[in-house]
C-alpha cells in the first residue's frame, strides 16, 4: 500500500524510462561516426557500404579453383533441383580436363526465387549465391548471366553494380 | 534619461521584432530538433540531406552535386565523420520545411464556416505570441544603445516588452485564450474527428489549467507578487532568515517544478497529453481540415506555447536569470559574471527544458483519456492544493 501510494507520487518508472531514452541519445550522439563507428542502426547506403549477413542470399556465382579452373564437372544436380528452372548446362569437354567441362552454363535471374538448393544440392562447391543485392536492370536480357557469350556476366558485377558509389569509406 | 514617446515606440517596435524574430526561427529550429532528438533516441539519425533544390529534385550522388543543396548535403557528409556535430546534420531542412508549409495549396473545405475557419488559426497565433509581451528575459537592460546611433544613443533596449505589475495573471489569462483557437477550428472545420478532438482538447485544457494555476500560485505566495520581473528574480535569490523554511522553500520549489511541467505538458497538448492529436483514433485532431499556411499557424501556436511553457518554468523554478535553480542562488554566493542575472542562463535553462519536452516525447507513451483526466483531476488538484497550503504556511513562518 505505501509502496505503491510512493509510485503514484514519485515517478520512478518515468525516471527509468527517461534514464534509457536518455542513455541511447547520448550513446548516439557521442559516439556515433558516419564510417567507423556506427552506434546507430541505420546504413546510409548508397555512400557507405552495407554490411550483409553470412547467409545472405543474393546471386548465383561460379566458384574457381586455384588455378583458375570452373569447378563445375556438369552433375546436373542444381538444374534438375531448381524449381523454376532457371539453370541450363551444357555438358562439354576441355583440352587437358579429366572432369566435364561446363560450355554453357546459364542463369536466368528474371525468373530465381533465391532458394539457395542450386548450391546445397551441389556436390562439388562450385556454385555460391554470393552477396551482390544490387541486381536491379533495365533490360530483360540483363538478367541472363552465363559463362560464354554476349552475357558472359556469371562473375562480373551486376549493371547496377558497376554504379554502385558504397565504396568510399 | 527618460525616453521620448516616440523613442519609447522605436524602442518598443525593435524589442518586438527582436521577440517575434527569436520565437519565429526557434519554432522550426525545434521542428527540426524533435526529428534529430527522437531519431537518436530511436538509435536513428533522422534527417542527414536535403534532397533536391529549389528548382527540382537533384541528379547523381547527393553530396557532390555542384548545387547549393549540392553544397550543403557535401558539409553534411563532412559533419557525419564527428561524432556530437554529426547532429547538425539535415539542418537546412527546417528552412526546406518552412518554404513547403509556405507553398502548399490552401484548402478551406466545401461544407467548413469560412470566417470562423480562417479567424481561429489566427486566435491561436495570436495568443500564443501575445503571451511573450509579459516574459522578461533579462531583468533591466539588455544593452544600451551607443552615442553614435542616431535618435536612439543612450537609452536602455530592456529584455522584456513590458514590465506589467501582473505579468502572470496576463500571461495566464491570454495563454488561455489559445483554446478558443482549437475549438473554434475545430468546430469550424465542419468534420468529426476535428470536432473530436477540440473538444477533447478543450476538456483537457479546462482541466489541466487548474492544477497549472494552482501550481504557479506557489511561487506567488513566497514572493507576494506578480510582477515576472521581480517574481523570478525573488525566487532565485530570497533567503528567508528561518534556516527550515529556506530548506522547505527550495523542497517546494522542487516539487513544483516537477507538477507545474507536467500541467505544462498537458496545456500544450504534448505527448503524453496529446490526445487531442492521438493519429490512432482521430487522424490528427483539431487540424485534420487545415492545410498549409493556417496548419503551420496552429503548429507555430503549439511550439510557441511550448516556449512559453519552458520559460515560465524556467523563470519561477529554475532561477530564472539567475544561475542556479531552485532558489539555490541565495544561499551560495557566486562572484562575478556567475553571481548576477543574465540573459545567457535564461535561455541556456529553456533550451534545456524544451530538449525535456522532445525528449518525453520520445519516451512515454500517450495516456488513455479516463487515465488524463484521474490524473488531473484526482492527483493533480489535490497536489497542488497541498502544496500551495505548504507555501502559505512557509510564506507565515518567513
Amino acid at each position: 500500500m505505501a509502496s505503491s501510494l510512493l509510485r503514484t507520487l514519485i515517478p520512478f518508472d518515468i525516471y527509468g524510462g527517461m534514464k534509457l531514452t536518455g542513455k541511447y541519445f547520448g550513446k548516439v550522439l557521442l559516439q556515433s561516426n558516419r564510417g567507423t563507428k556506427r552506434t546507430h542502426i541505420v546504413v546510409e547506403y548508397p555512400e557507405t557500404p552495407v554490411t550483409l549477413m553470412p547467409r545472405y542470399r543474393g546471386r548465383l556465382q561460379m566458384i574457381k579453383d586455384e588455378q583458375g579452373e570452373i569447378k563445375c564437372v556438369c552433375c546436373l544436380a542444381c538444374e534438375k533441383i531448381c524449381p523454376t528452372q532457371v539453370i541450363t548446362i551444357e555438358k562439354g569437354k576441355k583440352e587437358g580436363r579429366k572432369t566435364p567441362y561446363p560450355t554453357r552454363y546459364d542463369f536466368e535471374m528474371e525468373r530465381c526465387i533465391f532458394c539457395e538448393f542450386c548450391v546445397e544440392s551441389c556436390g562439388f562447391d562450385s556454385i555460391i549465391l554470393n552477396h551482390q543485392f544490387e541486381l536491379a536492370a533495365y533490360n530483360r536480357e540483363d538478367f541472363s548471366h552465363g559463362t560464354e557469350g554476349v552475357f558472359q556476366n556469371m562473375y562480373d558485377l551486376t549493371p547496377v553494380g558497376h554504379y554502385s558509389v558504397a565504396s568510399e569509406e | 534619461m527618460m525616453p521620448t514617446l516616440t523613442q519609447y515606440l522605436v524602442i518598443s517596435l525593435l524589442q518586438i521584432v527582436v521577440v517575434l524574430g527569436f520565437v519565429m526561427t526557434l519554432v522550426p529550429l525545434l521542428t527540426f530538433a524533435e526529428r534529430k532528438v527522437i531519431a537518436y533516441v530511436q538509435v536513428r539519425l533522422g534527417a542527414t540531406r536535403v534532397a533536391g533544390g529549389l528548382w527540382g529534385a537533384q541528379q547523381g550522388r547527393l553530396h557532390q552535386s555542384r548545387t547549393v543543396t549540392g553544397g550543403l548535403n557535401g558539409l553534411m557528409w563532412f559533419l557525419g565523420r564527428v561524432p556530437v556535430f554529426s547532429i547538425l546534420r539535415g539542418l537546412p531542412m527546417f528552412i526546406a520545411d518552412a518554404l513547403k508549409l509556405l507553398t502548399k495549396e490552401d484548402i478551406v473545405p466545401a461544407s467548413a464556416d469560412k470566417a470562423v475557419f480562417v479567424l481561429s488559426p489566427a486566435l491561436a497565433l495570436v495568443a500564443a505570441f501575445t503571451v511573450f509581451a509579459a516574459i522578461s528575459f533579462a531583468p533591466g537592460a539588455l544593452f544600451v544603445f551607443p552615442k553614435a546611433v542616431p535618435f536612439l544613443g543612450g537609452l536602455p533596449f530592456n529584455g522584456f516588452l513590458t514590465d506589467l505589475n501582473v505579468g502572470l495573471l496576463f500571461i495566464l489569462g491570454i495563454a488561455s485564450v489559445g483554446v478558443y483557437g482549437i475549438v473554434l477550428g475545430a468546430w469550424a472545420s465542419n468534420s468529426k474527428y476535428p470536432l473530436l478532438g477540440g473538444l477533447r482538447s478543450a476538456a483537457q485544457i479546462v482541466s489541466y489549467e487548474v492544477p497549472l494555476t494552482l501550481s504557479l500560485l506557489v511561487p506567488v505566495v513566497l514572493t507576494g507578487s506578480l510582477n515576472f520581473n521581480e517574481m523570478s528574480t525573488r525566487m532565485a535569490t530570497d533567503v528567508p532568515a528561518n534556516g527550515m523554511v529556506a530548506i522547505g522553500r527550495t523542497l517546494i520549489m522542487f516539487v513544483g517544478f516537477f507538477v507545474y511541467t507536467t500541467c505544462g505538458f498537458a496545456e500544450t497538448n504534448r505527448t503524453p497529453f496529446d490526445l487531442a492529436e492521438a493519429e490512432t483514433e482521430l487522424v490528427a485532431g483539431f487540424h485534420t481540415e487545415y492545410t498549409g499556411m493556417k496548419f503551420s499557424f496552429f503548429f507555430l501556436a503549439e511550439y510557441s506555447s511550448m516556449i512559453t511553457v519552458s520559460a515560465l518554468a524556467s523563470a519561477f523554478f529554475l532561477g530564472g536569470h539567475h544561475l542556479l535553480p531552485f532558489g539555490i542562488q541565495g544561499f551560495v554566493h557566486l562572484s562575478g559574471w556567475w553571481g548576477g542575472p543574465h540573459i545567457i542562463f535564461f535561455l541556456f535553462k529553456i533550451f534545456t527544458l524544451l530538449f525535456v519536452f522532445l525528449w518525453v516525447r520520445a519516451t512515454l507513451p500517450r495516456y488513455r483519456y479516463d487515465q488524463l483526466m484521474n490524473v488531473g483531476w484526482k492527483f493533480l488538484i489535490p497536489y497542488t492544493l497541498i502544496m500551495f497550503v505548504i507555501a502559505a504556511l512557509l510564506r507565515y513562518a518567513a
